[in-house]
């Protein structure tokens, strides 16, 4: 075993399928190497257990066969580990790469990505012309942006990319001095960026995401993230909030970034200080923000709230977007074409993946599905624009009232009857969603029509079943429901509780032994 | 010093407790209003002078800019 010195600091005592055994201090960072490419950094004392650094759960899947695998010491480049290492029984080459080969790594969000430092300029160039495409079309919309968080690390410190970061962050400072301006603000950039043809997914009311495809065929994202100041303190999403004064910012300087020149705070080592504290200056591939309690509280309450469960349905569906759902239609389904025949608009609301939508549309029926999962329907899209369905598929967010509110705006300019539709969405949202969901019935119906909706119910005398992934129903009380819905004026016309068929939801095998309530609604006109 | 503070204060702390936790609740809600006034305001203002102009061409492509651009 090649390890260090036991004096000199820590020692690798094992490697094997749980994880990395390190013994002794200080507290160092280190990269985890595979036949010469890190895939992984931890710190020796913060982030063990007993000295175990347990792998990652997104890396185990591609620990089975052989690696040359090294401990590497981040800052100096001591080797404190270097063997050759079976894992799991596969007798090959363990390989860390996506489904086109591409390599992966552990990047510092705890991510796993393809990090900077597999990449060479050709694949950074397109990235590169992408961020100087979004910064200048900022500019045009009113504010200076400049590079953040990683990224401004990298050019101040090292006129690069982090070898270890994974994407582009962006940041700017609103002239704004009101959270309500600011948000407004950011509203307007983001119409002014999709009309730019840019595709845009909101992170909060003051970030959103600009996503680029590169020439290797991968889309990366450019994180966009807004600040402002208030009362001398500097805000800006997503972690920072400390005494700022405004000559820091602008006059906007420059920076140099892979070659380019780019805009940067007018004192850039004093945003990096905000943002990595006084010891900026030294890498750190497994850096945690530690952000004040009560600077997050004022971000959340001012901006975030919007993505309830969002991120737990985008992973879900991430490997299952492109390909079409199983053909079987819900249980709901086909009991809305029974009960209602064909409508001139079926709306699903919270279509997932499509599969009901498609099944509709298969029948002639016009379909608008909508979830807020960006294109979660992706494999259905295709298919219906291969068939010539009438199906359009539309992104909606039942916790932003402006998506609800327009949404709802276009379905009420259609002729015809109009049925909605929501398996098992409100089991898989909160009371938000379901006002936010009342409120789209109540505008999309004035005109006439029904609501449809089952969900997972609480059993009697059950008050509390513990959380599961995001994406998995949470049973609800069925009266709360109702209750939730009554008061936006909705009659319930029809209310039951049955046991679900094996397999029509999101739930399957011995987890279906639930009761499934189903309620109809109308509103009153 | 929990016990000391706990001795000398009593039921007051757990008293006080509470009203902090109701008071940080409160103040939650308040900055939470800043979105939905945002949110609504953006919304009269998008679509609110198509409306007024009262052409339904304009109207119809308000709706559709507005639904395509959030």
């Amino acid at each position: 075993m090649a390890s260090a010195d036991a004096a000199s600091g820590p020692v690798v005592t094992r490697v094997d399928d749980e994880g990395v055994q390190v013994a002794g201090g200080p507290d160092l960072v280190v990269d985890v190497v595979f036949d010469g490419r890190r895939i992984w950094s931890f710190w020796t004392v913060r982030d063990t257990v007993d000295g175990l650094a347990a792998w990652p759960a997104m890396l185990r899947r591609f620990l089975s066969g052989t690696t040359r695998l090294g401990v590497v010491e981040h800052v100096s480049g001591r080797v404190l580990f270097e063997e050759e290492v079976r894992l799991g029984k596969a007798t090959g080459r363990i390989a860390v790469v996506d489904e086109h080969g591409r390599p992966l790594g552990i990047d510092k969000s705890n991510r796993i990505t393809t990090t900077f430092d597999t990449r060479d300029a050709d694949q950074t160039k397109p990235l590169l012309d992408s961020a100087e495409r979004v910064l200048a079309a900022l500019q045009a919309a009113g504010v200076d942006a400049f590079p953040a968080y990683g990224t401004l690390l990298g050019a101040v410190r090292e006129q690069d990319f982090i070898g270890h970061d994974s994407d582009v962050d962006l940041g700017y400072v609103s002239r704004h001095t009101h959270p309500l301006d600011v948000i407004r603000e950011s509203f307007r950039l983001q119409r002014h960026l999709r009309e730019q043809g840019f595709a845009v997914d909101r992170y909060s009311a003051a970030a959103f995401k600009v996503d680029v495809r590169e020439a290797d065929g991968g889309v990366r994202g450019l994180d966009v993230f807004g600040g402002y100041f208030l009362d001398g303190q500097l805000y800006l999403m997503g972690e920072i909030g400390t005494p700022f004064e405004e000559e820091w910012i602008w006059p906007l300087g420059t920076c140099t970034l892979a070659g380019r020149t780019l805009p940067a705070p007018a004192v850039p080592e004093r945003l990096l200080e905000a943002t990595y504290g006084p010891s900026w200056r030294v890498p750190d591939p497994a850096f945690h923000f530690e952000t004040p309690r009560s600077t997050h509280r004022r971000l959340n309450g001012w901006f975030r709230g919007s993505r309830v469960n969002r991120n737990d349905f985008d992973r879900r569906y991430s490997r299952l977007r492109e390909q079409v759902p199983p053909l079987e239609p819900s249980a709901l389904a086909r009991h809305v074409l029974a009960e209602e025949g064909a409508p001139g608009l079926l709306v699903d609301v919270g279509a997932g993946r499509g599969g009901d939508a498609l099944w509709f549309a298969r029948q002639g029926i016009p379909v608008l599905a909508l979830d807020y999962s960006h294109g979660a329907a992706n494999g259905v899209r295709r298919v219906a624009g291969e068939e010539g369905l009438p199906l359009e598929i539309a992104w909606m967010n039942l916790h932003e009232l402006r998506s609800v509110v327009a949404q709802a705006a276009r379905v009420v300019r259609r002729t015809g009857p109009v049925v909605l539709m929501a398996h098992h969405l409100v089991d898989c949202t909160d009371q938000r969603g379901i006002e936010g969901l009342a409120r789209f019935a109540r505008m999309s119906l004035a005109g006439g029509g029904r609501l449809y909706a089952d969900f997972d119910a609480l059993l009697p005398g059950e008050g509390h079943v513990p959380p599961g992934p995001g994406w998995q129903p949470r049973p609800r009380d069925p009266g709360r429901v109702e209750s939730i819905l009554r008061s936006s004026g909705a009659d319930i016309v029809h209310s039951t509780q049955l046991m679900e068929a094996e397999g029509s939801g999101p739930r399957q095998g011995s987890e279906a032994a639930r009761p499934l309530a189903r309620l109809v609604a109308q509103w009153r006109r | 010093m929990d016990r000391v503070a706990r001795a000398v204060a009593g039921d007051r702390l757990d008293a006080l407790q509470s009203r902090l936790e109701a008071l940080e609740a409160e103040v939650q809600e308040c900055r939470q209003l800043n979105i939905r006034l945002a949110e609504v305001t953006d919304l009269v203002e998008q679509l609110l002078l198509p409306m007024a102009a009262r052409d339904e061409e304009q109207i119809a492509a308000a709706v559709e800019k507005y639904s395509r651009t959030i």
